[in-house]
């Protein structure tokens, strides 16, 4: 009973911490974001989940089924934005529209914010290419800089000073 | 009364049930236009509408991805392509963003009525040489249930099938 009680509460510290952990980790787009592949990238699906790291000239995307590189100096239009999406998503976020008493409603209140990363390419046959990524909240201006840095392209420059994004401070600062 | 009602009912289900469905097909089909072999799709403009650039990607990329799905094109080229030159019956595809209407996820989730996103598309298009060879304003929503962006695949949708409709040479598949 001890045991449980005590292994229960190292369950629950280690959760905090990561859970406080999270954001300094994410801040650092060179180790490898966390992101969520929205549509564009050849031989991956939609809505896959993987991390995207700039590195030797090349854009690297790894997921657990497909590992896709694009060279960075054919990024032709590297973009920023933000958008919120639901906590609760996918087929659990579908079925809880069913809740009784409004209560699926309810739940999508609950929502998070989320960066989108938007890059045009060009593959080997001149052929131009899209890809949008979401990566969490404050990540995507420090991942873009890295990606200019390297040789991609932008049609809409970066502030040079750090702390200044075209995204909403006020919403930076309410991130965790 | 009662009895001719439920008779004539009856003979109206037979009757549409004995309707095959090619022939409904034929009868809305549209004449096509011209036939193609390969179609070359090229990035959307939106020189008007400020479109946020997550939502021009999509456009683009829901396009080719349905095109390819829909079939009857041996070959879909995306824009600046160097292979699409060698291809003597290309039809091109050039789409401009008329009007955007960015709504809300989380309205339409809370109220079903509120927060529709809507996109509207001119499509033209173009034999190799430039000609205008059919002009459509098509447009993309979503009312009730996904994101924002579900609105470029409900385009893509409908883009994808005004050239299936009207270009692939084999408009069976």
């Amino acid at each position: 009973m001890v045991q449980r009680r005590t292994r229960t509460a190292i369950v629950f510290l280690a959760g905090v911490l990561s859970a406080t952990a999270l954001p300094s980790v994410a801040q650092q787009p060179t180790a490898g974001t966390k992101v969520v592949q929205i549509t564009g990238l050849a031989g991956v699906k939609a809505n896959t989940k993987g991390s995207l790291t700039p590195e030797n000239g090349n854009l690297q995307f790894s997921s657990s089924k497909a590992s896709v590189s694009v060279p960075i100096h054919s990024v032709e239009d590297v973009t920023t934005g933000n958008d919120s999406e639901r906590v609760f998503r996918g087929t659990f976020g579908n079925l809880t529209m069913l809740v009784p008493y409004g209560g699926g409603r309810f739940l999508s209140l609950f929502r998070s914010k989320v960066d989108t990363l938007t890059i045009q390419y060009r593959d080997s046959e001149g052929g131009l290419h899209g890809a949008i990524f979401t990566m969490p909240a404050g990540t995507a201006d420090a991942f873009k800089k890295e990606m200019v840095a390297q040789g991609a392209h932008t049609s809409i420059p970066t502030p040079n000073d750090a702390g200044s994004s075209n995204t909403k401070p006020d919403a930076k600062e309410k991130q965790p | 009364m009662k009895r001719v009602l439920y008779v004539t009912a009856i003979f109206v289900l037979v009757l549409a049930a004995q309707v095959k469905p090619s022939e409904i097909h034929a009868q809305a089909a549209p004449a096509r236009v011209m036939k193609a072999s390969a179609i070359q799709v090229l990035m959307i403009q939106s020189d008007e509408i400020k479109l946020p650039a997550e939502f021009q990607v999509a456009l683009y990329e829901n396009l080719i991805q349905q095109l390819e799905k829909n079939g009857g094109f041996q070959h879909v080229f995306r824009e600046g392509d160097r292979n699409a030159d060698s291809v003597a019956d290309l039809v091109v595809l050039h789409s401009t963003v008329r009007g955007f209407k960015k709504g809300s996820e989380m309205a339409r989730n809370v109220t079903t009525v509120a927060g529709k996103t809507e996109i509207d598309v001119h499509c033209e298009f173009t034999d190799k040489g430039g000609k205008t060879v059919l002009e459509k304003d098509l447009n993309g929503k979503v009312r009730f249930f996904g994101g924002n962006l579900r609105a470029t695949l409900d385009f893509a949708k409908k883009g994808a099938k005004l050239a299936h409709d009207n270009f692939a040479t084999n408009p069976a598949s």
